[in-house]
């Protein structure tokens, strides 16, 4: 009999190979209304850290980005519009949130610089050496093992290419972090239940966002995985985080 | 114009970017299958709405 690793799904825990098809489930049933509930439950601040990713990364013309998690396309639209040019693929583990991200693309006339595929963040279908940007947004506190995730992310970037990953992280001060716990557990899956009618997905983003690893953890994770001048700076007080890293 | 809302199909050009994610080998476009076909690992990767399912959970074994 193999002995099987666990690992977190929120406050529960579970099989390893569990993990991936709950977060398809919280995904596919969040899907449709994503955008809404994400400027709902951060009072459109995730906009103003997104802005922010765009800032540190400093997107050029003519980049190959890969946006791993990038379920509705948030962060492509956004770098390929700073960018002027370039071409974007968005890979991420459920499909109904590629399929609603399309539809977006499709909208704004962009359909041409954006590819939508579904696949793992610990197994990418890329060749070595392939973009020059990759991006995770959201994204890395759902993977099942995020070191793995990072050091795809190593393999399929240039030499020269560039990590940047925005994410949930934990708050210095513990009276803050306190607050902010009131109003997560409280408000947020009620918000879900409200606008999305789906409280227990909701439940799951917030438990999911305690058990990530805080700033300095993290960054010595991109480290293991091979990047070099890793830094973070932190979002909001510490309530999320950027996490940067080159593959010199 | 006729007026039909038809789902995008598969964009060949993708062929260029995309690897079986097991042994990393380029993959063949089946269309009338849909399907990315990977010699190297033997599985074929099923197509949906135009857009490329690249788990190896959800691809086909090929028989022989």
């Amino acid at each position: 009999m193999t002995d099987q690793n666990t690992t977190h799904f929120g406050f529960e825990t579970i099989p390893e190979d569990q993990k991936a098809g709950k977060v398809q489930g919280v995904f596919s049933s969040v899907a449709s209304k994503y955008d809404v509930m994400n400027d709902a439950m951060s009072l459109g601040i995730h906009r103003i850290w997104k802005d922010a990713m765009m800032d540190w990364l400093a997107p050029r013309a003519g980049q190959r980005l890969l946006d791993v998690a990038g379920g509705t396309g948030d962060i492509s639209f956004r770098f390929l519009n700073r960018a002027g040019s370039g071409h974007a693929t968005v890979c991420d583990l459920t499909e109904p949130m590629l399929v609603a991200g399309r539809k977006r693309a499709e909208a704004a006339q962009m359909a041409d610089s954006l590819d939508w595929v579904v696949g793992d963040a610990m197994a990418l279908p890329f060749a070595d050496s392939t973009f020059d940007v990759y991006t995770i947004s959201f994204g890395i506190r759902n993977v099942t093992r995020p070191l793995e995730a990072l050091k795809e992310a190593y393999r399929v970037l240039k030499p020269g290419g560039r990590l940047m990953v925005l994410e949930f992280s934990q708050i210095p001060t513990p009276a803050l972090q306190w607050a902010y716990d009131r109003y997560s557990f409280n408000l947020i899956p009620l918000l879900g239940q409200v606008i999305a009618n789906d409280r227990d997905s909701y439940q799951y983003l917030v438990e999911s966002i305690r058990k990530f690893p805080d700033q300095n953890t993290f960054l010595g994770m991109l480290r293991e995985a091979g990047f070099e001048q890793a830094k973070y700076r932190n979002l909001t007080m510490g309530i999320a985080a950027l996490h940067s890293g080159w593959k010199i | 114009m006729t007026d039909q809302t038809e789902t995008p199909l598969f964009d060949r050009r993708m062929l260029e970017a995309l690897v079986c994610p097991r042994s990393n080998a380029t993959l063949r476009y089946d269309a009338e299958a849909q399907e990315l076909i990977s010699p190297t690992a033997n599985l074929a990767y099923p197509i949906r709405n135009g857009i490329p399912v690249m788990l190896v959970d959800e691809a086909r074994v090929l028989d022989d």
